[in-house]
């Protein structure tokens, strides 16, 4: 047994470092190593950690909610300090640390805390050789940066920067970072790690470009740091364009920070949160994609960058050939926006790239055309670039998946100028056909080799359209059918594996996709197809999906040839239940006697369910397909004779719809075609089916409805409703319902027809309120549906404001308006209610306020100063204001009611008034 | 441009899984940029169980083909490159480099820096290029020289530590791995001023160049009239140049006789300096004429420490090596066939090994032959279906040899005898093995003397050549055979 369950000394583990630490090396350690003072667990052995490592890997998931999972990732850092482990074992253990840092420490708290003590087991390191410290350096890097904690806040970023930056420009760090012979590999280390943060955060080194310009041009490692340079100089080049600041002089600055001084993050901030995508704009992504606005560098900065990039392709001979098509995407990325930059400075390098076989290289000059065009390429370039790639799309000496990738390529070509559509796959103009002889489909290819050439030929026969037979060497068409006739005829092979025949009919879906226009192509494969369903009806679903999925081009003739393919053959076939499938594909209006001939015959011959329901499945094809005559009998007959009960009644049923549903309902009742019933029971499944069509159903709001003006008049309170709808709805019936019973229950409005974009009138609702107070209507909507469905769907509640319910009183005597209001005024008392409160006026005054809200109230009125107003609210209170003696920013009001429940109310409407606008 | 994840997986039929995920490493720092890239398009990288299934079920690997399944069968799932999406977790993961090679699936997952909704095209995505070079680095790794299951799982158990070296955050550094190999074992030489990243150390001891010529041809042949026969050479000059200093160069010129065909299609090694215009632009596309570069080929370079293949070749020779018919007729259970084969008289008749393999697919087994050979003999493998005719070092004087019999069969056992899909019914070939040493069709040679090496002190040049045979097919003329469009068009054209 392991000692990892002897009792912890030290209590649960601190979260945080032990010790907080600035600077490359500490000089004092308190982290224990080991002992029996030492929070950590007893270390495990080799073959425990060996075991764990493997559990883990098999599932990290079940690993990580497993009992061990919590503990991961702090004992992978304690061990790594274990004297008792070998280096093999920590290397393991610091491997899976790059694999799954986000699982051993999943947030960046936890990943601040493991780089730190990645980089405390760093330093401590004694100065012999060791294997760790590269895996350690790697770590911390990839904890950092998978964890989102860099950042000027973060303690780790700000030990690991400086001490990467160091490493990278081969100072000499001490004794501590062991032996001088390992320190050329550290150092390209190091500027791997800077890569990748810079890459995370881009801008990061903006402020090193002069650095890494004067290390690059002195001893250092060239591929490191040539790739980091470039990264750098293009994720500046992005930020400044976007911030439309200019070069500021970032390349030739060569300090390097001070060490422990502040790193500069200002680039990097900018950039925040927008990592730019690294692809040269592609001829179809616009400028605008790539966040790359136009950059106009001075022209001692333009001299600066010609000289940077010029430093960095003279020595791209020395860097691996894939490292050498990362510089040109990146260098190629970084020049295309910038005016006064001509691409010329890779023209040196095209030649030696042209003649390689390798896949990134060419990739990478494919990149370049893209990105510069013309520019770069003259239209001879463009020639030899695209026989180059015609080649390496066919050389013997390359592998398939190469092979295809060119010719994704040929077929994705950046032409300098494009004719056809952008975005579809086209052969370029100047890949005549001489150019693809070699390139052409032939049986002995594998599947993909097969439909990519394929695609090719079919392009080569479009276009060929238009030549139609001048007396060619060469017809691809007449190839193009023969090909297609051999792999119909592999797929015929009974026994054969399904892929034969998939690729039969992918290459079948493509040639019609691209020739769908050509009957000289379609004529013949849709004979062939019926003739290959006559030797594999097997083939069945592959046929349902080819119909499924074309268009009617060559769906229509095929579903004629399919149809008479199987209803001429005698009803008790073998391959009974893939006629039948095809037949409830293919069954329509045309020709329903041979089609009902058919299935009287085979009806004899359907014995058990799943024939029953698949007979019955082409019923329902024909039902659909409003077939009628002749049908009616057959169903009759299938519902006496069916062995299968459940068979008998779904025929009855059909039967009782075609006896009672007109042709148009009963389409939509049948509604689009049952999936073969996977219940026992077809007839619930097709009740599945009907319940969306019989029964009213829930639906989404397909309406707005709003309370538009108030109409202070009549008896009784009544709210104008707007409705817009997204669709046109019939028989359109709104229902109410009052929370809380405060009003009558309310009457349905009826609105026979509702279109969008339509006005439509607005909408009574007369309210009869039970008490003077606002409330909130539930609203649902019933309507049909053009498809002939009845729906129902729930609105969103509509509110009743309490100025909604004011109506006011019939009209005073004419002379005595002021009589009269005094008359009511004095009618409140002692049973109601009397409060006086402060209105506060907005900037329009007095006069506009009332002019807005309460004019249809006012009885007596000595404008701008003096109202009275006097507001009935049904059923039978009285609401009575006097609002007198405006000053700047508010008028006292006087305020009376019969109904003291009124009151808040009256509070809350009027303090609200002069924000209501 | 980088890798989010990376798989080896070994094909294994007949087992419950199908497969066994060997070995796979995520880079978790590039699946971070995918999230963003990617935004709502993002899916994850699955865990090794979830991605075997997926992965043997879009590659067709599982033993379970029996039923349509529409999102692998549809007629619009097309796929046109070895790249795939795989559903996993209810997302699509894509693009999935993948593809199947000695029964091991090499796989890996490219960064897309952009969303990937719609679908960019694979050529706008940097990093697909360096999945395959990634996946093909490792190929080269495991099946260069190895042997047994034994080397592969000690070259299996190095992967880790190489993709450390060599791409240890998902950005391929080096796809040579040995190279990465050996400079795990070099790390503690210093390296000088510009030293080149693909040459880890420099060589010790005596200099030497070895220049070895090797020229597969291939051929189909119909005897018919309608159908032309094709054949075509391919060549490849590996080098492995044991020389002194850091950048040493080296001029290495291919030549012809004056009767030898011109190469085309020349792809060289991307550490050839500088290539004439000529050998660019020759090419197998255009017509061939008496104006045809025909060399010398000079190729100036800087070498690399380990072997590599300094170019590739391909040439049209005016006559196969060996011409021959098949004529096979299935008379009920048996069949009859005639063989004749005749080798060309410019050929060099001394062969290493030849011989021609003749099966028999979608048959039962083999239970009686009678036959008559005019020269080698006859080996039957009863179980196989398989006739071999051993022919041995050189054809008679004649030049010419036939072969007559009848073969009959038993029942056909499905698990036991191949089934093949071109060979149905009468249609039916014979493939011919053979090896000639020192010797190539084109006539193409590397002159001791036209070797130029600036470097300090004189090498030996040896040099090799041979010509092997690779796809040799005689269809059997009295069936359909498969064709390729050039049969079509060089009747034609001939006529």
């Amino acid at each position: 047994m392991s000692s990892r369950h002897a009792p912890r000394a030290g209590g649960p583990a601190p979260r945080e470092p032990v010790v907080a630490r600035s600077g490359v090396a500490p000089e004092t350690s308190r982290f224990h190593l080991g002992g029996p003072g030492c929070w950590t667990m007893g270390p495990l052995s080799r073959e425990t950690w060996a075991q764990r490592l493997g559990a883990f890997r098999a599932s990290p998931s079940a690993f990580m909610a497993g009992p061990e999972g919590e503990d991961l990732g702090r004992d992978l850092l304690n061990e790594l300090r274990s004297e008792k482990l070998s280096e093999q074992t920590k290397v393991s253990l610091l491997a899976l640390s790059l694999e799954y840092p986000a699982q051993l420490w999943p947030d960046a708290a936890a990943a601040e805390a493991a780089a730190t003590s990645l980089l405390d087991t760093l330093v401590l390191l004694p100065p012999r050789p060791s294997a760790l410290r590269r895996p350690l350096l790697l770590a911390a890097t990839t904890a950092l940066a998978a964890g989102d904690a860099l950042g000027p806040t973060s303690g780790a970023s700000r030990r690991l920067l400086p001490l990467l930056l160091g490493l990278a420009s081969g100072r000499d760090l001490g004794r501590g970072f062991g032996p001088a012979s390992e320190q050329r590999p550290l150092q390209a280390t190091a500027c791997e790690c800077l890569r990748e943060l810079e890459s995370c955060k881009p801008g990061l080194l903006g402020g090193c470009l002069g650095l890494l310009r004067s290390l690059l041009g002195q001893e250092g490692p060239v591929q490191p740091l040539s790739l980091l340079l470039a990264l750098a100089l293009r994720n500046t080049l992005v930020i400044q364009a976007r911030a439309r600041a200019g070069l500021q002089g970032l390349l030739v600055a060569g300090d390097m920070p001070a060490a422990g001084g502040p790193w500069n993050w200002t680039l990097a901030e900018e950039a925040d949160a927008h990592l730019q995508p690294q692809a040269p704009s592609w001829p179809a992504a616009e400028e605008e994609e790539c966040g790359l606005a136009v950059l106009e560098p001075s022209p001692e900065e333009a001299r600066e960058l010609r000289a940077a990039v010029a430093q960095l392709l003279d020595t791209s001979y020395l860097l691996t050939p894939v490292a050498q098509a990362q510089l040109l995407w990146l260098l190629g990325w970084a020049l295309r926006g910038l005016r006064g930059q001509p691409p010329v400075l890779f023209k040196p390098q095209l030649v030696r790239l042209l003649g390689t076989a390798q896949l990134t290289l060419l990739h990478a000059v494919l990149a370049l055309k893209a990105a510069f065009g013309e520019a770069l390429f003259t239209a001879q370039d463009e020639a030899l670039l695209l026989r180059r790639l015609t080649l390496a799309a066919q050389h013997p000496a390359l592998p398939l998946p190469a092979h295809l990738f060119y010719l994704h390529c040929l077929l994705n070509f950046p032409e300098n100028c494009p004719l056809g559509p952008t975005g579809e796959e086209t052969a370029p103009l100047l890949l005549g056909p001489r150019l693809c002889r070699g390139l052409l489909p032939s049986l002995l290819h594998d599947p993909s080799a097969l439909l990519a050439h394929l695609h090719l030929l079919c392009l080569l026969c479009a276009e060929d359209e238009e030549k139609e037979e001048k007396g060619q060497d060469w017809c691809p068409r007449h190839y193009l059918g023969e090909l297609l006739a051999g792999l119909r005829q592999r797929a015929a092979l009974h026994g054969g594996p399904r892929a034969l025949a998939t690729l039969c009919f992918q290459a079948s879906y493509l040639v019609v996709h691209c020739l769908a226009t050509q009957p000289t192509v379609l004529t013949p494969l849709t004979h062939g197809l019926a003739r290959l369903y006559r030797a594999r009806p097997a083939l069945a679903p592959h046929f349902v999906d080819l119909l499924d999925r074309v268009g009617p081009e060559l769906g229509e003739p095929l579903r004629t040839a399919l149809r008479q393919e199987v209803v001429s053959r005698p009803g008790r076939d073998e391959a009974l239940r893939w006629h039948l499938q095809i037949l409830s594909k293919v069954a329509d209006g045309k020709a329903p006697s041979a089609t009902l001939g058919f299935l009287r015959a085979a009806a004899a011959h359907c014995t058990d369910w799943g024939l029953q329901q698949a007979l019955l499945q082409v019923c329902r094809a024909l039902l659909r397909a409003g077939v009628g005559e002749g049908l009616a009998d057959l169903l009759q007959a299938l519902a006496r004779q069916l062995e299968d009960p459940d068979g008998r009644d779904r025929a009855r049923l059909y039967y009782i719809l075609l006896a009672h549903l007109a042709g148009p309902k009963l389409g939509v009742a049948l509604g689009p075609s049952l999936a073969a019933p996977a219940l026992t029971s077809s007839l619930v499944a097709e009740n599945q089916g009907f319940a969306a069509v019989l029964m009213v159903q829930e639906a989404p709001a397909p309406m707005r409805l709003s309370v538009g003006p108030r109409r202070a008049a009549g008896p009784v309170p009544v709210l104008q409703l707007q409705v817009e709808v997204l669709e046109p709805l019939y028989s359109v019936e709104l229902r109410f319902r009052v929370e809380g019973q405060l009003y009558a229950p309310l009457g349905a409005v009826h609105v026979p027809c509702l279109l969008p974009g339509r006005p439509c009138r607005p909408l009574h609702l007369p309210l009869q309120p039970r008490r003077p107070a606002p409330a909130q209507l539930a609203v649902r909507a019933l309507f049909a549906t053009p498809a002939g469905l009845t729906c129902h769907a729930h609105l969103p509640p509509l509110p009743v404001n309490f100025a909604d319910l004011f109506l006011p009183f019939p009209r005073a005597p004419d002379g005595d308006k002021q009589g009269f209001f005094e008359e009511l005024w004095d009618s409140c008392l002692p049973e109601g209610a009397e409060s006086r409160l402060w209105c506060p006026l907005g900037p329009q005054g007095l006069e506009a306020l009332v002019a807005r809200h309460l004019d249809p109230f006012v009885v007596v009125a000595q404008p701008p100063t003096s109202y009275h107003v006097a507001i009935r609210l049904p059923p039978a209170s009285r609401l009575l204001l006097r609002l007198e003696a405006a000053q700047g920013d508010g008028v006292p009001v006087a305020l009376r009611t019969d109904d003291w429940a009124v009151l808040p109310l009256a509070g809350d409407y009027l303090r609200g008034l002069s924000a209501a606008v | 441009m980088a890798q989010r994840a990376v798989w080896l997986i070994s094909h294994e039929p007949g087992t419950p899984l199908c497969g066994t995920v060997r070995f796979s490493r995520r880079y978790p720092t590039v699946e971070k940029r995918a999230r963003v890239f990617n935004g709502t398009s993002y899916v994850p990288i699955p865990e090794d169980g979830p991605f075997l299934k997926a992965l043997l079920f879009e590659l067709r690997l599982l033993d379970d083909d029996k039923d349509f399944v529409e999102s692998r069968d549809s007629c619009s799932h097309i796929n046109k490159t070895s790249v795939y999406g795989l559903l996993v977790g209810g997302g699509e993961l894509w693009p999935v480099v993948a593809f199947l090679k000695n029964n091991m699936i090499y796989a890996c997952v490219p960064l897309v820096e952009q969303t990937l909704s719609p679908r960019p095209p694979l050529i706008s995505i940097s990093g697909i290029s360096q999945s395959f070079e990634l996946l093909f680095g490792i190929q080269d790794f495991l099946h260069l020289g190895q042997k047994n299951d034994t080397e592969l799982n000690t070259k299996l158990n190095q992967l880790p530590d190489l993709l450390l070296q060599a791409c240890p955050f998902g950005t391929l550094l080096d796809a040579n791995l040995q190279n990465s190999l050996d400079s795990i074992n070099f790390a503690s030489v210093t390296h000088p001023q510009k030293q080149p990243a693909w040459k880890v150390g420099t060589y010790k001891g005596k200099p030497q160049v070895s220049i070895s010529i090797t020229e597969k041809v291939k051929s189909m042949q119909y005897d018919k009239q309608d159908i032309a026969d094709t054949w075509q050479v391919v060549g490849a000059v590996t080098c492995k140049c044991d020389l002194e200093g850091i950048m040493p160069n080296v001029t290495i010129s291919l030549s012809l006789p004056t009767n030898g065909s011109p190469l085309q299609d020349i792809l060289v090694h991307p550490c050839v300096t500088s290539l004439d215009s000529a050998i660019l632009t020759s090419s197998s596309i255009d017509a061939m004429d008496d104006s045809a570069f025909s060399g010398p080929y000079k190729f100036p370079f800087t070498p690399p420490l380990e072997s590599f293949n300094l170019c590739y070749y391909t040439s049209q020779v005016p006559v196969p090596p060996i011409l021959g018919f098949y004529q096979m007729k299935e008379e009920e259970i048996q069949v009859k066939i005639t063989v004749n084969l005749k080798l060309h008289e410019s050929v060099k008749n001394n062969f290493e090994f030849c011989e021609a393999r003749i099966p028999f697919y979608n048959r039962g087994p083999i239970t009686h032959v009678e036959y008559k050979v005019s020269f080698g003999q006859l080996e039957v493998f009863r179980e196989k279906s398989l006739l071999i005719w051993i022919i041995g070092q050189k054809f008679p004087k004649s030049m010419e040899i036939s072969l007559s019999g009848t073969v009959t069969f038993g029942a056909k056992s499905h698990e036991k005898q191949p089934f093949d899909e071109i060979c149905i019914g009468g249609t039916a070939y014979l493939k011919l093995h053979f090896k000639i040493l020192d010797y190539t069709l084109t006539g193409c040679y590397a002159d001791q003397h036209s070797v130029q090496v600036f470097a300090s002190g004189k090498p030996k040049i040896n040099t090799h050549r041979k010509l092997i045979s690779s796809d040799y097919y005689i269809w059997n003329s009295k069936a359909p055979a498969p064709i390729t469009y050039g049969s079509l068009l060089l009747v034609r054209c001939h006529n």
